[in-house]
């Protein structure tokens, strides 16, 4: 199985990394690819609009770089990583529900090229990610 | 906690249920955007079962001094509504629907979140006898463009009801020919087991669920109120714009309205528009400004799937009501354009 479904339906996809403001993070060679996991999508159902992180913006681990915006509320989207945003997914801008319509492929929000490699093992495994998700639905 | 009666069933349509003002409802079944395009285009049902209602029996004449429209006046088995309970300040209790069966007996509906308050309110306020029917029965609303191609047609006009009848083959308690979506289309109450069958038929024949978050998106198109969003006990029909009341009676609240009526009101409900391409969506309190003069603030938004753009409503100091005009709205220490309108927005 290359996935673990929590609570019977959030999909936790076990290629990548996870942090704990519900960000993936999928690591190819020196980029990470980012975008909100599945349970965050359905946390904040029909999402309508997403302002993007300027390209060649230099970020740290934990700053806010990206909003999503929701019929419920706006997020904040955080950095997983210290980096500098190398490419932004402009699909988004018209289409912010391919965030809902599929989290973890064409919802991709930014890309980030990693200053510092020895941050990757502060990130959650997929296995502590749906632990995370199993505490917070009391599961 | 309360919980729609209608929930194996809403499971069943794969439903993402959610809380709404104190309920577990459906907010969605695919996507907001698809449900609200299916009202516009074509049809949809929701599920209505956390509305209150009240059945209300006593004297005419009392029941006349708490609602701001003219129960007396109105026909049987027709709606007066939308109309409200006031306090003395003008204030909404609550808006309301109300059906007359006769001089003594009256149905009501309430807003979820209001129904105990009512319940209470009528009883302090009067003599009149309150049988609460919310959990009784099952609520649903089928609406939309093209409805009667989907259902058959009722021999009913536009907020006449009928008790005790039957639809889709089913026995049902009460059938109008209303709705809070600017379309076509009926409510229907009856008991779960007969709202579930009727669910059944109407998803066969190509009917699409509706959620909550469709409900909203829908009604704010209309420039439709929502309890605690946009009104409130604060808040009065003629600030508001929402014309729920005759004149020509008695009414606790009436003294307000009249003297606002007379003077003037200092703020006044007003719809936005935003750019289309603008994806920040107002929130609830954001500031509305004219040249960086705060003017007022938004009190509903969303993003209207069939105008392809960011709507939503707020209250501004009455005198900047310049219908066309543009304002900024501060969405998270940021500008955002938009236009003042007027209502509906399609």
């Amino acid at each position: 199985m290359s996935e673990i479904i929590v609570g019977g339906k959030y999909k936790v996809l076990k290629d990548r990394y996870y942090s704990e403001t519900d960000e993936w993070i999928l690591i190819k060679e020196n980029i990470a690819i980012v975008g909100i996991t599945d349970y965050a999508q359905k946390k904040l159902r029909d999402i309508v609009g997403v302002e993007l992180p300027e390209i060649g913006k230099e970020v740290k681990a934990n700053d806010p770089v990206a909003v999503v915006e929701s019929v419920k509320a706006a997020a904040d989207i955080y950095s997983p990583l210290a980096g500098k945003v190398i490419e932004v997914n402009q699909k988004l801008t018209d289409s912010p529900e391919l965030i809902n319509k599929d989290p973890y492929g064409e919802g991709w929000i930014f890309k980030l090229e990693i200053s510092d490699r020895n941050e990757i093992e502060k990130l959650l495994s997929p296995e502590k990610y749906s632990e995370l998700i199993k505490q917070r639905e009391g599961l | 906690m309360f919980s729609t009666p209608l929930l194996d069933i809403e499971l069943k349509l794969n439903a993402d249920i959610g809380e709404f003002a104190g309920w577990k409802m459906p907010m969605k079944y695919t996507s907001y955007q698809e449900e609200h395009l299916a009202v516009r285009s074509s049809a949809a049902f929701f599920d209505l079962s956390h509305m209150g209602r009240l059945k209300v029996t006593g004297k005419i004449d009392e029941f006349d001094l708490l609602i701001a429209k003219d129960i007396k006046k109105a026909s049987y088995n027709t709606m007066i509504g939308p109309t409200a309970f006031l306090n003395d300040k003008g204030g909404f209790i609550d808006d309301i629907m109300s059906y007359k069966l006769s001089d003594s007996e009256f149905l009501i509906v309430t807003n979820a979140i209001n129904r105990e308050k009512i319940v209470n309110w009528i009883k302090s306020n009067s003599n009149l006898d309150v049988e609460d029917l919310t959990f009784k029965y099952g609520m649903i609303a089928i609406q939309g463009r093209n409805v009667w191609n989907y259902i058959e047609k009722i021999d009913l006009k536009p907020l006449e009801f009928k008790i005790n009848t039957k639809f889709l083959g089913e026995e049902v308690f009460l059938i109008s020919r209303s709705g809070w979506t600017g379309e076509d289309g009926v409510e229907v109450w009856g008991s779960p087991e007969v709202i579930s069958k009727i669910i059944q038929r109407l998803i066969s024949v190509g009917v699409k669920p509706a959620g909550l978050i469709c409900r909203d998106s829908i009604r704010q198109e209309m420039g439709f109120v929502l309890y605690e969003e946009d009104i409130g006990e604060n808040i009065t029909p003629v600030e508001a714009r929402y014309w729920v009341f005759s004149l020509d009676k008695q009414f606790i609240g009436r003294e307000k309205i009249v003297e606002q009526l007379k003077n003037g009101v200092e703020k006044i409900r007003i719809g936005l528009k935003l750019k289309k391409g603008e994806r920040s969506i107002p929130r609830k309190d954001n500031k509305i400004k004219i040249l960086d003069n705060e003017i007022g603030y938004v009190t509903s938004s969303t993003f209207s799937p069939y105008l392809n753009r960011v709507i939503g409503m707020g209250y501004i100091n009455s005198k900047y009501a310049l219908f066309g005009y543009s304002v900024d709205i501060e969405i998270r220490n940021k500008q955002v354009e938009a236009k003042l309108q007027d209502f509906p927005f399609i």
